[in-house]
């Protein structure tokens, strides 16, 4: 008779194995260490070659620069965490941005800025309504869905909103873009400031994390991206987990349209085409699975800073811009390989 | 949901657990949402969700420290997952657990522990239903016992009542006037050879030889590696160790198109998911095999040659249509396996592994399939047919090899078996089989 061997009971809290064993089981567990080591090491070797960029001017440029990128990527991960994909925002953040900007120059000038955001974000989740209840009537796969409102959103915009560029943005708008936070004289004399609307990263970052860790929705948001069929079964509202995740994400595309208006002073109808990519590629490098049912709105947080980071600071160390491109990409690749990696380590 | 309220839960055979949230929240999220009557907008309250999950766990007996609670229920061996099933189905006050095969893929001792679980249930008041088809574990538990065979409770009562002889007859029913189908014998020439052939713990020193024109059955629990073996035979699986001849020659098998470069055919266990690409055509299942042989110079298909292969291997099956534009998923489960087995046809096999080939097959149909068996070990290609379906086995076969815990224990002449034999090795313990 031949003896089976018992299994450990905890297999990643087991003491006895090899520290390089134990390193990879704690990278396993949080994957955004692996982006969080890429940000420190990029951020420390430029601040070697160029010191240039502790400069507060830079810092406060990569923070405004990050602002749009992060509440995209926020609502890419929930929506990637309940299993789907979310690739309408751009076309989401520039119907809320355009078409509210242009009601309020036309019909109401003097709308308190309050009542715009509010207005702005509230576009978006209706939009985003209109996703997930597709998503979840049609069972089709959330990427084609969300393809397909990515072009009829703008298309809408376009055809009976308008196409010329606002150029004049109404004042509250443009006082808000300017509504400073932290003033600093940088060395030459000029005056950088850190803007009020950089707070809604953080804001927005804290209120996902809120909705993942501390409410039932969130347990539920990671339940159905992980096996939907048994979160079913369990007695989980896929229809509510779906359709929330998606106004969840169309809320805060709404939220960075009206910051990218009022930062630039400027509204766009083509504005945020092609940045779909990037924030996915974001969410993705903090840890999130594109399968769904993992990652962290820290992770994602991180994954933001790194892509924002690397689409900075290259050219502050004499890389050209046009490299950018290829190590983002590099980076994904690793991530990809990484996760590979990870999962064929899980199932032996 | 009703029967949720009802206090009856379901440790079901894929557990149902969500692999990539914690045990705790796997414990104790449901009794939160039934609280909430399943909204999902509140608060979660973390303190009660780690009380219940540790109250509940401590029933199974598991020890609900912290880092038990925050484990990744993916990251689990399997039998601790098992545990944390039934500790879910047992977090909501439930008043009855039905648990399905639950020792399907468990070790020895860990279903030691899960009958353990299982009394401590009983001592708590929890019902308990038992659904398996070992007959040990029956006895081990004790309680009444329901026979079920064919969709029929054919005996009920308490379980000492009942002798092994007597519930195994119960189970496979005696009457079964198996017709033989087996015509032909097997030719002398030895066709396949395995030698010591091992996979982790699926299966361990499988030897056997298979003569052309033999049709070698192949059985055991599903948890035996019969499974297993028939898809490590077809290249779907690796090995680990071992050896093949075919033909005299040592080969290697890994990968499925290896397999079918030795003209080795495997018609699966699932063909729907497996097997056949069930929304195209006739013509289109059949044919993939023979691609390179309906190809023109260019490598473009020339239709009206594959559209001839596709009508030869629909006649030649008996297939109950002779429009091969119609899809696959159109025809009765019989048909459809003739579909299968005559696409492999096509490449002209030595040997062909059918693994559960009458699965929900009609039983008009399961004639016509061992018929085609029967005819093609008379054209000399070697069977493996690899299935739980006994009196198939029996009617069809030459010699059947019974698996059981990874290893083959018997190798018996379907002449001079029956049923009972076989049950008998299929679900000797491990004890039984060191005598």
């Amino acid at each position: 008779m031949t003896v089976v061997p018992h299994m450990t009971d905890s297999p990643s809290t087991d003491p006895e194995r090899p520290p390089t064993a134990r390193v990879f089981a704690f990278l396993r567990a949080h994957p955004e260490a692996v982006s969080l080591i890429l940000l420190v090491a990029i951020c420390a070797s430029v601040a070697l070659i160029n010191p240039a960029f502790l400069q507060p001017s830079s810092l406060i440029d990569m923070g405004r620069a990050s602002v749009v990128t992060g509440l995209f990527a926020l609502g890419v991960f929930t929506v990637l965490a309940s299993g789907g994909i979310d690739v309408s925002f751009p076309a989401v953040g520039a119907v809320a941005m355009y078409g509210i900007s242009t009601m309020v120059l036309n019909v109401f000038p003097g709308m308190p800025m309050a009542l715009i955001v509010v207005l702005c974000v509230a576009t978006g989740i209706v939009l985003g309504i209109v996703n997930g209840l597709l998503v979840h009537e049609l069972r089709a796969p959330a990427l084609i869905v969300t393809i397909g409102t990515l072009y009829v959103f703008r298309g809408i915009l376009l055809v009976f909103v308008g196409t010329v560029w606002l150029m004049e943005m109404p004042s509250q708008m443009v006082a808000f873009g300017q509504w400073s936070l932290v003033d600093i004289t940088t060395r030459g004399g000029a005056t950088v400031s850190l803007p009020v609307y950089f707070l809604s990263f953080p804001l927005a970052a804290v209120l996902t994390w809120f909705v993942f860790n501390r409410t039932l929705m969130g347990r539920a948001i990671f339940a159905v991206g992980g096996k939907a069929d048994v979160a079913a079964r369990l007695g989980y509202n896929i229809r509510a987990v779906q359709v929330f995740a998606f106004a969840f994400a169309g809320g805060l595309a709404g939220m960075a349209g009206v910051i990218q208006a009022s930062a630039n002073r400027m509204a766009n109808p083509f504005d945020f085409a092609g940045t779909e990519i990037i924030v996915i590629a974001a969410v993705i490098l903090g840890g999130a699975r594109i399968t769904g049912g993992t990652g962290s709105v820290l992770g994602t947080v991180i994954g933001v800073l790194l892509v924002t980071v690397v689409n900075n600071v290259l050219v502050l160390v004499g890389i050209p811009s046009t490299w950018q491109r290829v190590v983002v990409g590099a980076f994904i690749l690793m991530a990809a390989a990484f996760f590979v990696l990870r999962d064929r380590k899980a199932t032996t | 949901m009703a029967a949720l309220q009802a206090g009856i839960e379901t440790v079901y055979q894929d557990l149902s657990l969500l692999p990539n949230l914690t045990v705790a929240e796997n414990v104790a999220l449901g009794e939160q949402l039934v609280a909430g009557h399943g909204r999902l907008l509140r608060l979660l309250d973390r303190t009660r969700v780690h009380a219940t999950a540790a109250a509940a766990l401590g029933k199974v007996g598991l020890d609900p420290v912290e880092a038990l609670l925050n484990s990744v229920v993916g990251d689990l061996p399997l039998a601790i997952r098992q545990r944390v099933a039934i500790a879910r189905a047992i977090a909501a006050e439930a008043r009855l657990v039905i648990m399905d095969e639950p020792t399907t893929s468990l070790t020895r001792h860990e279903v030691e522990t899960l009958i353990e679980v299982v009394n401590r249930l009983l001592d708590a008041n929890v019902a308990v239903l038992f659904v398996t088809h070992k007959l040990e574990e029956c006895y081990r538990i004790g309680g009444d016992a329901i026979v079920f065979r064919d969709g029929l409770s054919v005996a009920q009562g308490p379980i000492e009542s009942f002798s092994r002889a007597r519930l195994a007859e119960l189970m496979t029913g005696r009457e079964i006037e198996a017709v033989r189908f087996r015509t032909g014998a097997p030719q002398p020439e030895v066709l396949l050879t395995a030698k010591g052939v091992c996979r982790g713990q699926a299966f361990r020193d499988i030897s056997f030889t298979l003569h052309r024109g033999e049709i070698l059955g192949i059985t055991g629990l599903s948890d035996s590696g019969r499974n297993e073996l028939a898809m490590a035979l077809a290249g779907h699986l690796s090995t680990d160790s071992g050896s093949l001849f075919l033909d005299g020659q040592p080969v290697r098998i890994g990968s499925p198109s290896e397999a079918i470069d030795h003209r080795i055919g495997y018609v699966p266990e699932d063909r729907l998911s497996e097997g056949l690409f069930i929304e195209k055509s006739i013509f289109e299942n059949a044919v993939p095999l023979i691609l390179g042989r309906i190809a023109g110079r260019l490598g473009l298909i020339d239709r009206r040659k594959g559209r001839d292969a596709a009508r030869g291997i629909a006649a030649g099956m008996n297939l109950n249509t002779a429009d091969i534009d119609l899809p696959v998923g159109t025809l009765s489960g019989g048909n459809q396996q003739r579909v299968l087995i005559g696409r492999w046809l096509s490449i002209d096999p030595r040997l062909l592994i059918l693994h559960g080939p009458t699965v929900g097959v009609d039983v008009g149909s399961k004639e016509t399939i061992f018929r085609a068996i029967q005819e093609m070990a008379g054209r000399g290609i070697g069977l493996l047919v690899v299935s739980d379906d006994l009196p198939e086995l029996l009617q069809n076969c030459d010699r059947i090899l019974v698996m059981n815990a990874g290893r083959i224990v018997e190798d018996l002449r379907a002449t001079e078996v029956d049923e009972d034999r076989i049950y008998k090795s299929m679900l000797a313990s491990q004890a039984e089989l060191a005598e």
